[in-house]
């Protein structure tokens, strides 16, 4: 997976820090962004190959951003891995619909994300492949 | 008896024909002039006496018969008349009972009978008395009944087996908009009308279940405005046990359900804001034990990100059991007079190091103003260094905070406020500034904050001093936010 784009949007500057520094060093390429709105302009400039995103957010959520992504062509497949630090925010059926490939629930463990985000774009693979 | 009768006929016959044959023996006697004196005498004489004497014992007989009977039939008047008047007849006020049987018998039943009646009468009398006071008691019971469904301020509504209403309060009338007086028997579905279609099927439901009372919680909808009311219908048994009909009462908990939601709302903000440290010290955590960290400054930084997330932790939990010491009134006020100016000056110079430190310049009040308010001084120099270290968190470096007091003799109120040169608040964050674990979206990024910080401020003021906060603002050129709190007694000094 090494050199696969990783947009991963969050307000909280640590946390985008941890993840960054996590993915940085097993070889991932890292952008970021503070909001849903600021990422959803760069998902559509850099087309990254995953996004991970926080679920509450200023200007625009998490959940707003993953609806607008999945309305356009050239961002509607890029899969989607949502961070929440409030349990049971997004329902399974929303989680369905959006096409959310899974949902890690706040304080994680960046190796528990590393693994998420190895795995969905091991999937990814597979589906482009087949 | 029967040979009585028989008797008084042959008495009466034997009169008649006496009384005929001496008329007819006076007549022949008339016919034979010469022999008159023989015959008259030998005919008339034994026949004739005898025959008077018979008829004449006969007409005693009738007539003393006559008198018995006169008396009986008059002592069973008297007996009638007394007993219609009333008295109580012992015997003694009457005409000794007669002495013929029969007479005897139908007197003696009818004051049986009439003895009967008296004390039915009594009897039936008392009950009506009893009745009276019953049906007085029910009555006065039940206007009391009334009196207290109608004062009730919950809605009342009683319905009938046909779902026609039987009884409301005021209550029930103003929730459902109609005149509860000269609405009685009207289909209840028709008063309250098609909106509240779910209320009006939940009470008719429970009617014809005949079972347990049951709640439920109805949302009614008014003027664009919602209440919500609990709900509880109870079915009304007569006598046999049979349901004839239902009651139902509507308590209005509106209010209830907003505070549970604010409760819930501010559970799931802190826990948000408890998580967000959290996270950062747990992922810098493990970013160490795994040996992410490559090189000594790197690790370095991740230690001094997960002390001031530990910091930020610390503080969020101190701000909250603060917030809500005060709003609960747990916490210990120690009132005493101090100068405000004083205090200020203590956290003017707790704040220079931060400011300086951020290349701010802090000005102070002048003149000094000598005012005097009654606070708890550790509340009010966490006000002041709240507002302070604000000014100071979200003004760029070269800019100033200034602080000033004043004295509002008139009102017999200090001012103090805090003005800043920062980024100032978008006009529709302000009104919510004071709010818990508000932030400002657009000013987030200057510096981290609890979101709680401002709502103490206002809580301490306001609910601790009766005081008053207040905050002017415009984006790009600055802030000003400050407190009003009643002078000490009206005790103001100005001296230049």
């Amino acid at each position: 997976m090494t050199g696969k784009k990783v947009l991963v949007v969050d307000d909280e500057i640590h946390i985008v820090h941890v993840v960054a520094i996590k993915l940085r060093n097993n070889g991932y390429e890292v952008i970021s962004a503070d909001n849903g709105a600021e990422a959803f302009d760069l998902a559509c400039e850099e087309k990254p190959d995953i996004i991970v995103t926080d679920f509450q957010m200023p200007v625009m959520s998490g959940l707003e951003l993953v609806e607008k992504l999945r309305q356009r062509d050239d961002t509607k497949d890029i899969p989607v891995i949502m961070l929440t630090a409030r349990s049971f925010a997004i329902s399974k059926e929303q989680q369905e619909d959006l096409r959310i490939s899974s949902c890690l629930s706040k304080p994680f463990s960046p190796k528990e994300l590393l693994g998420n985000i190895e795995d969905v774009l091991y999937q990814k693979q597979v589906m482009v492949s087949n | 008896m029967k040979l009585r009768r028989i008797l008084y006929a042959i008495v009466t016959v034997i009169v008649a024909s006496s009384l005929f044959i001496s008329a007819l023996a006076e007549w022949q006697d008339s016919g034979t002039q010469e022999d008159w004196r023989y015959t008259g005498f030998v005919q008339r004489i034994p026949v004739a006496s005898v025959c008077c004497i018979l008829g004449a014992v006969g007409v005693i007989y009738l007539g003393w018969y006559q008198l018995r009977l006169t008396r009986a039939v008059t002592s069973i008047a008297t007996l009638l008349q007394d007993d219609k008047s009333g008295d109580t007849h012992d015997g003694k006020r009457f005409f000794p009972p007669p002495k013929l049987t029969k007479i005897d018998e139908l007197y003696q039943a009818l004051r049986k009978h009439f003895a009967g009646c008296t004390s039915r009468i009594t009897e039936y009398e008392k009950k009506i008395r009893d009745l009276q006071v019953k049906f007085q008691l029910s009555q006065r019971r039940g206007e009391n009944t009334e009196a207290i469904i109608y004062s009730i301020r919950d809605a009342v509504i009683v319905i009938d087996e046909s779902d026609r209403l039987l009884m409301a309060n005021e209550a029930a009338g103003r929730l459902f908009n109609f005149d509860y007086n000269s609405s009685k028997l009207k289909p209840v579905s028709e008063l309250i009308g098609p909106e509240q279609d779910e209320f009006a099927h939940f009470l008719s439901h429970n009617r014809q279940s005949m079972g347990q009372a049951t709640r439920k919680e109805i949302e009614f909808s008014k003027d664009k405005t919602s209440e919500i009311f609990d709900c509880i219908v109870s079915c009304l048994y007569d006598q046999d046990r049979q349901v004839c009909g239902a009651v139902a009462v509507l308590h209005d908990i509106t209010r209830e359900k907003q505070v549970q939601q604010m409760k819930n709302d501010f559970v799931s903000h802190v826990s948000h804001e408890l998580k967000t440290p959290l996270a950062s010290i747990t992922a810098f955590t493990e970013m160490l034990a795994d040996g992410e960290a490559n090189d000594e400054k790197t690790r370095k930084e991740f230690y001094s990100v997960i002390q001031s997330q530990a910091q930020r932790l610390n503080r969020l939990i101190e701000d909250i059991l603060n917030c809500s010491r005060i709003e609960s009134g747990l916490i210990k006020i120690n009132k005493e007079t101090a100068s405000l100016t004083m205090l200020i000056e203590e956290q003017l110079q707790m704040i220079k190091g931060y400011a300086e430190e951020k290349e701010v310049k802090v000005i102070g009040q002048k003149p000094i103003i000598y005012d005097q308010v009654d606070v708890d001084k550790d509340m009010i120099q966490e006000v002041i260094v709240n507002l302070l270290s604000n000014a100071v968190k979200y003004t760029p470096s070269g800019g100033s905070v200034k602080i000033e007091t004043e004295v509002d003799e008139n009102a017999a109120l200090v001012r103090v406020s805090v003005t800043d040169t920062g980024v100032g608040i978008p006009e529709d964050d302000i009104e919510h500034v004071f709010d818990k674990f508000y932030r400002v979206s657009a000013n987030k990024k200057q510096a981290e904050g609890t979101g709680l910080g401002l709502n103490l401020v206002k809580q301490i003021i306001e609910k601790v001093h009766d005081g008053r906060v207040f905050v002017m603002s415009k984006v790009g050129v600055g802030s000003t936010f400050g407190f009003e709190l009643p002078l000490a007694t009206g005790q103001a000094v100005r001296t230049v």
